[in-house]
């Protein structure tokens, strides 16, 4: 362990640093912030944008009114042909639609959520530029297990949650979460010969319902 | 106008046609053109071999000969791209104030050839008649060094009776590389390759740029193949007319 | 691979970088396989970049986010280290590689490991980890599908993205033909992809220790980020038990919400996206998600040295995103594996002989035609050309007091050259005394087909056009005497 200690003390030696903790070191204002920051589309053009670019990488997109969202739910459930499903534990309880296998974790062994064939999320966030939805793994959006082994993942995400660029994603980070997971693409690889093939490891399958509300709705 | 001509050392010893294509052209448009006895290099060769000591005299040399020239030109992008990116480091680890002083007051009056036909000279047709098919190849010194954009292609398209092709994978490096050439000569070998491939595709009876580094190794390689495509210096191009066609060297 | 011999990627052992080349230049399935993979990159590349009208104000903040963090580096990992462990996590100092190595072996044998799963990591590589965890009993499973493809294989990584692209698609049939015992495997890629996938899936839910790297280090918060392609690194993120980040120093920027900026340049310089598929961030320990052990493993190993210099502190500003060697017509023509290092190309170039304090790879600093498409396509405006040429001079400074350098034709010219250049009478004089020398090399033609010494590098593929009779200073001099 003291050789270790050794270790850091040399190596903040050879930086220059003192004892003090926290970065006392340049403003973020000296960073040039020329980029785009804010999105210039309006909200419909928006959604529309956020559903281009998931279905440019195969995600499978339906939208419904937030009446329609249960029944739109129990619809891709009963063509995903798929019977057994994980869901985060504060999930509406009109989300899980008849008729299914429904696994609720808060503790799920490894194992059991193997063994499911989809997962049914909400999500935090979508960033519409790279077709981005984001997972901060809240009650409501699941432990990251849970939307990582089943092979298929049906989506809800709220056209109030879409938002154009990503550095407005992090301006609607009041709290910076602790756990975050990015997803733009199901997974994939281009090792062999540049050649993209889809679904290597994690959901070969991402099923996305964006939810547009009509006049003044609901905000989550 | 007054222009003071740096030749540069190996335009100097290998390629005095491409200086007298200078000389000709400039005077044709009203310059009056100055050449110091004095000069030799501008230390590219060595700064990029990492021999900094030396590239710093040689910087200092040039730095003082041009001092009161109206404008300089020069008809390499890589020495002048030299010029501008390396001088002032140079100076400003092994020289003094007075030195950094000066190349700061000469820097502004140093021009590659296309820039200041272009930018300083004004034109863009200078008269050239060259009824060949051309393509160019845009060196990576004017390229990305110096940003010289459209300007080579301005001049070129008009050239009257020359047809200009365009070169695939315009931008890919030949391979030359100053020193690298013969350093790293079996890399090189194997990027000229590549490049002589695009640049055979065009069918062109020349290949013209604003280096004739690049146009010796290409052209070194065109030569050894029996290829059937020579090289020439946009100068030369430039400088040929109906009644003074440029002379076309073996 | 086909001209039989296994690189060194290794810069105190690995060959001169021209000596290194020349075989891989023979090899024309892997220039076929380099030039592939890097136009298929380079062109999703390009066609993103084209369309993000804010794509250089992007580059000036990214690179100015990097150089606030390096310039206060210290506070930065302070901090981050008072955050991480501050939420479970326990943060490791290692000076070298050595040292780097002796922790997470101390930290595996604490856990009673005897296999650990990988995400692809190039600093673990940098450190030679795997072959000292192998030595150690330790069975070490990749998962990245290019670090599988080069583990069974018994190869060598050629690029730090896409590690196997000099690996075609009937090169890795065999090799998981022969390693997975799939005799009827076809080279489908899609085939391939399902072995790999089926042959790691019991090792992610069984084997309880992950090592991993790390694209960036949250100072703000502790946290870390890592990009990915595949869904391995999620695995290797959340199923195990215990989690070891090796991280270099230079990985830290200061505030989460940098990534917005980090994360643009990132996805579309090294895979040609506008985000890559997943993009995972976590903070020490979150009781009931992921590892409930985690260790960071903060790695110098010659980073520190490297900031000291102002002008080569720039270096560490690598995200290590490859489109500099994607872009490089040198790299496209010898793969990675001439450049004897796990970082080749462009970045190669600079970062491996800094590294080792220029001791070693003192030859990559000249692996470079200093065209500058690197710099032009580097994320963070690292400026490639100028760090090149200024490591030359290093290189050069050290080499040229020995004695055994005096009379090295390559400085005993430059000196001379030198020399001559000092006064136009003596450059003139070299001249006309040239002309006649090489007169006996001319041709009929006109021209040279054949010289000695360094000369020879030229003349094995170039023809030099014989020196003409009158140099242009002559000319001119005539031609004013004539006009008098």
């Amino acid at each position: 362990m003291s050789a270790m200690v050794a270790a850091r003390a040399a190596i903040l030696k050879k930086l220059g640093a003192g004892t003090g903790v926290s970065g006392g070191a340049a403003p973020s204002e000296l960073i040039p912030r020329d980029y785009i920051r804010r999105g210039s589309l309006d909200p419909d053009a928006r959604v529309a944008k956020m559903i281009e670019r998931l279905r440019e990488y195969d995600a499978e997109v339906t939208e419904c009114t937030p009446d329609g969202l249960a029944a739109e739910i129990a619809a891709q459930l009963a063509r995903s042909g798929r019977k057994t499903f994980v869901v985060p534990s504060r999930l509406p309880p009109e989300w899980l639609a008849a008729g299914y296998n429904w696994k609720i974790d808060g503790d799920l062994a490894t194992e059991e959520v193997e063994s499911c064939d989809g997962v049914l999320t909400g999500c935090f966030c979508g960033v519409a530029d790279s077709g981005t939805i984001v997972l901060h793994h809240s009650a409501a959006q699941g432990r990251r297990l849970i939307s990582l082994l089943p092979d298929w993942h049906l989506c809800v995400l709220r056209a109030s949650q879409i938002v154009e660029t990503l550095p407005e994603y992090f301006d609607r980070c009041i709290q910076i979460p602790a756990l975050v997971t990015w997803i733009s693409g199901p997974s994939a690889t281009a090792d062999i010969e540049m050649t993209r093939i889809k679904g290597v490891h994690g959901p070969r399958f991402l099923n996305v319902i964006v939810v547009k509300e009509q006049g003044p709705g609901t905000r989550d | 106008m007054r222009v003071s001509l740096f030749i540069t050392c190996y335009n100097d010893t290998l390629f005095p046609e491409t200086g007298r294509a200078v000389v000709a052209l400039l005077e044709r448009l009203g310059v009056e053109l100055d050449f110091k006895p004095r000069q030799t290099c501008c230390g590219q060769m060595h700064a990029n071999t990492g021999f900094r000591a030396e590239a710093y005299s040689q910087a200092k040399r040039f730095v003082r000969l041009y001092q009161d020239a109206e404008n300089v030109v020069i008809p390499s992008s890589s020495c002048v791209a030299m010029i501008r990116d390396q001088y002032a480091g140079l100076f400003e680890e092994l020289g003094n104030e007075q030195l950094r002083s000066e190349f700061r007051s000469l820097a502004p009056r140093v021009y590659e050839l296309s820039e200041f036909l272009i930018d300083k000279q004004g034109v863009e047709d200078v008269g050239a008649y060259f009824p060949h098919r051309v393509t160019y190849h845009a060196s990576c010194h004017g390229l990305r060094g110096l940003n010289l954009g459209d300007r080579p292609f301005r001049l070129l398209g008009k050239v009257r009776g020359m047809e200009l092709v365009p070169l695939a994978n315009l931008e890919r490096c030949c391979g030359f590389g100053g020193t690298f050439s013969v350093k790293n000569g079996d890399v090189s070998s194997a990027m000229l390759a590549v490049k002589l491939e695009d640049v055979m595709e065009t069918g062109a009876e020349f290949c013209t740029a604003l280096d004739n580094s690049c146009l010796m190794h290409l052209g070194g390689a065109m030569h050894r193949q029996f290829a059937g495509m020579k090289t020439m210096h946009m100068a030369e191009i430039l400088a040929s007319t109906e009644q003074t066609p440029v002379e076309v060297l073996g | 691979m086909s001209h039989g011999q296994q690189p060194i990627l290794d810069p105190v052992l690995a060959p001169p970088f021209p000596q290194a080349a020349l075989p891989m230049l023979r090899d024309s399935q892997l220039r076929k396989n380099v030039a592939h993979a890097t136009d298929v990159i380079q062109a999703k590349r390009a066609r993103l970049v084209a369309e993000k009208p804010d794509w250089q104000a992007l580059r000036s903040a990214a690179a100015r986010i990097k150089d606030e963090a390096l310039e206060n580096l210290g506070a930065y990992l302070e901090q981050f280290e008072e955050q991480c462990t501050a939420r479970g996590g326990v943060v490791h100092w290692a000076a070298d590689a050595a040292e780097a190595r002796a922790i997470i072996l101390g930290i595996l044998r604490e856990e009673n490991a005897s296999e650990v799963i990988k995400i692809k990591t190039m600093t673990s590589a940098e450190i030679q980890l795997n072959p000292h965890l192998d030595a150690a009993g330790v069975k070490v499973f990749e998962t990245d599908l290019a670090e599988i493809i080069l583990q069974l294989g018994e190869l060598e990584p050629s690029h730090i993205v896409a590690p196997a692209l000099h690996v075609n698609r009937s090169q890795v049939r065999e090799i998981f033909a022969r390693t997975m015992g799939l005799s009827d495997l076809t080279d489908d890629p899609h085939a391939l992809t399902a072995a790999a996938r089926h042959y790691l899936r019991r090792k992610f839910l069984e084997v309880p220790t992950a090592i991993s790297g790390a694209n960036f280090l949250i100072a703000e918060t502790g946290a870390v980020a890592i990009v990915e392609s595949e869904g391995n690194g999620r695995m290797c993120l959340t199923l195990p038990r215990t989690l070891i980040t090796l991280a270099g120093i230079e990985k830290v920027v200061p505030r989460y919400s940098d990534l917005e900026v980090m994360l643009q340049v990132l996805a579309r310089s090294a895979t040609g996206e506008r985000m890559n598929p997943y993009t995972s961030l976590w903070t020490g320990v979150t009781p009931g998600d992921g590892p409930t052990r985690f260790h960071v493993v903060l790695l110098d190993n010659g980073r520190s040295a490297i900031r000291l210099s102002e002008r080569e502190r720039q270096t560490l500003r690598c995200i290590r995103c490859g489109a500099c060697m994607n872009a490089c017509p040198v790299y496209r023509q010898t793969g990675g594996h001439a450049y004897g290092s796990i970082y080749p190309g462009p970045i190669g170039a600079i970062l491996t002989p800094q590294l080792t304090g220029l001791k070693h790879a003192q030859s990559l600093p000249f692996a470079s035609s200093l065209c500058g498409v690197c710099y032009e396509v580097c994320p963070v405006k690292i400026n490639i050309p100028e760090i090149l040429i200024d490591l030359r001079a290093q290189v050069t400074d050290q080499e040229r007091g020995k004695a055994a350098r005096f009379f090295d034709p390559m400085y005993l010219g430059m000196r001379v050259a030198n020399l001559l250049f000092s006064r136009a009478w003596l450059f003139h004089a070299a001249q006309w005394k040239a002309r006649i020398v090489l007169r006996i090399f001319t041709r009929k033609d006109g021209w040279i087909h054949s010289l000695p010494g360094i000369g020879a590098k030229w003349t094995q593929t170039r023809d030099l056009r014989g020196l003409p009779k009158q140099p242009f200073h002559s000319w001119w001099k005539q031609r004013k005497q004539a006009s008098r």
